[in-house]
């Protein structure tokens, strides 16, 4: 079994739960993959507790996505993740 | 008979209190949330905890939805329409503001009011007409006379069932400045209850009455220019580092672990209003127009509140010349097994406007699984009560 290899994401940050798993259905709704991680210490002032992790191909499309509805994310990072 | 027997023979018409049976939606996705949700929602991104999330969020969705209200962050979870009250008005009236309020409140508004009134807020009370409804030309003079926080009212009386114009009371409170804060406790479910019309500033709702949820979870709507004081801090999941609660909604209210069974049943509870809403109202008032002719036929009774074809939610309380409520209640209960509330029903305001503050008041509510057979058992029982 090969190992897998720390990649980097893109991490979307929002203040509420509810925020963030609004973003989340309506991201995945449209077709774009996301995965709510916990909040990487660092990133986390400001934030709830979960974050968006999506692949850095998909985060320009993601944040697109959800400007369009008025739900942008606080705050926009990366992390490094399996 | 045993307990359980007696229990589910009782002809159940406390509806005012509380909802029961619920349906089994409700009670299998109560079961549901202890069962398999056991992750705090908000708390933790493993998927035990992100379904919990899940959950609360889709909840907040439905309720939204069903109460006309834009953004479902603007609904808050509340631990009953009790705290949903008490939140509305100590969130947002100050000390050395006035208040116009209704004589037909509930305790869930007297007593905050009453406190705050001790820390020097100022309360002008509007009495009801002989029916329990509030004229409008009384609140307007009210609110005319001093600068005005707020003009307070039930939607719907727990007392009479009486409906109160809550559009046309909004309308006033705007025009002078005021904010329209509203308890609807009675009116959520049994009325088609649309935020976006009614025009309230808040609006606190019950989600174990005619929503058909469990104990313990209500609603506050809290529309997004108002920013009330929180008087519950504590963890919300998030921003953890920080001793102040977060500005945005609903984390700002909702300190502490979410009620997971309650606001699950209290979803399960709105899809069943959602899709039988309509036909659910229609019974209900059938039934209570029944109940109200008939109780008017036997002789020295008089049903307290508006008059048979006026539209009000399926509450109706009775008084009889000879025979004292807490009576008719109890050989209700013991003889009959039919379950109603005689007593002041936490509403001694309300009791005092329509002339029973000193003897009460017996009281149906009539509600989901109510028959017409249970209104007929309820008035034959009556006549044999007051026979005696």
């Amino acid at each position: 079994m090969t190992p897998e290899r720390l990649r980097t994401y893109t991490v979307l940050g929002f203040a509420t739960t509810h925020d963030a798993l609004d973003a989340e259905q309506l991201l995945t709704d449209l077709g774009v993959p996301v995965v709510p991680v916990p909040a990487p210490a660092g990133l986390g002032h400001g934030l709830c507790g979960i974050m968006l992790r999506v692949a850095p191909d998909d985060a320009g499309r993601a944040l697109t996505l959800l400007g369009h509805a008025g739900r942008d994310p606080v705050t926009v990072g990366e992390t490094q993740d399996l | 008979m045993d307990v359980r027997e007696s229990v589910r023979a009782t002809v159940y018409l406390d509806h005012g209190a509380t909802s029961w049976p619920k349906p089994q939606s409700v009670i299998d996705a109560v079961t549901q949330a202890l069962a398999e949700l056991g992750g705090a929602a908000g708390r933790g991104t493993y998927a035990m905890a992100l379904e919990s999330s899940r959950t609360v969020v889709r909840a907040r969705r439905s309720c939204a939805a069903l109460l006309g209200v834009a953004d479902p962050r603007d609904l808050l979870f509340q631990p009953g329409c009790t705290v949903a009250c008490n939140l509305m008005l100590k969130g947002l009236i100050g000390p050395g503001e006035r208040v116009v309020v209704s004589s037909v409140e509930h305790n869930a508004v007297v007593r905050p009011l009453a406190h705050l009134e001790r820390r020097g807020a100022v309360v002008d009370m509007v009495r009801a007409d002989g029916d329990g409804v509030i004229a409008l030309e009384d609140v307007e003079r009210s609110v005319r006379a001093a600068p005005t926080r707020a003009v307070v009212c039930t939607h719907a009386s727990n007392v009479t069932g009486a409906v109160q114009p809550i559009s046309d009371l909004s309308r006033i409170a705007h025009e002078h400045g005021a904010l329209m804060l509203v308890d609807g406790a009675q009116a959520a479910g049994h009325l088609d209850v649309d935020l976006a019309d009614l025009g309230a500033d808040a609006y606190a709702v019950s989600g174990h009455k005619a929503l058909l949820g469990p104990p313990g979870i209500g609603l506050l709507y809290l529309a997004p220019h108002l920013d009330a004081e929180p008087f519950v801090d504590g963890g919300t999941g998030g921003d953890s580092a920080s001793t102040a609660m977060p500005s945005e909604r609903p984390d700002r209210y909702e300190a502490g672990t979410a009620n997971l069974p309650g606001i699950a049943g209290l979803s399960a509870g709105i899809a069943v209003i959602a899709a039988e809403g309509g036909a659910l109202r229609r019974t209900d008032a059938a039934l209570i127009s029944m109940l109200h002719e008939g109780i008017l036929a036997i002789p020295g009774f008089r049903v307290l509140g508006p008059p048979p074809g006026v539209p009000r939610v399926p509450v109706l309380s009775a008084v009889h010349e000879r025979v004292p409520p807490d009576r008719i209640a109890s050989v209700l209960d013991r003889t009959y097994g039919i379950a109603a509330r005689a007593g002041l029903h936490c509403a001694p305001w309300a009791h005092e406007t329509l002339g029973t503050l000193g003897c009460g008041a017996v009281r149906f509510g009539v509600g989901w699984g109510n028959t017409e057979e249970h209104v007929g058992l309820v008035l034959a029982s009556l006549r044999e009560i007051v026979r005696r």
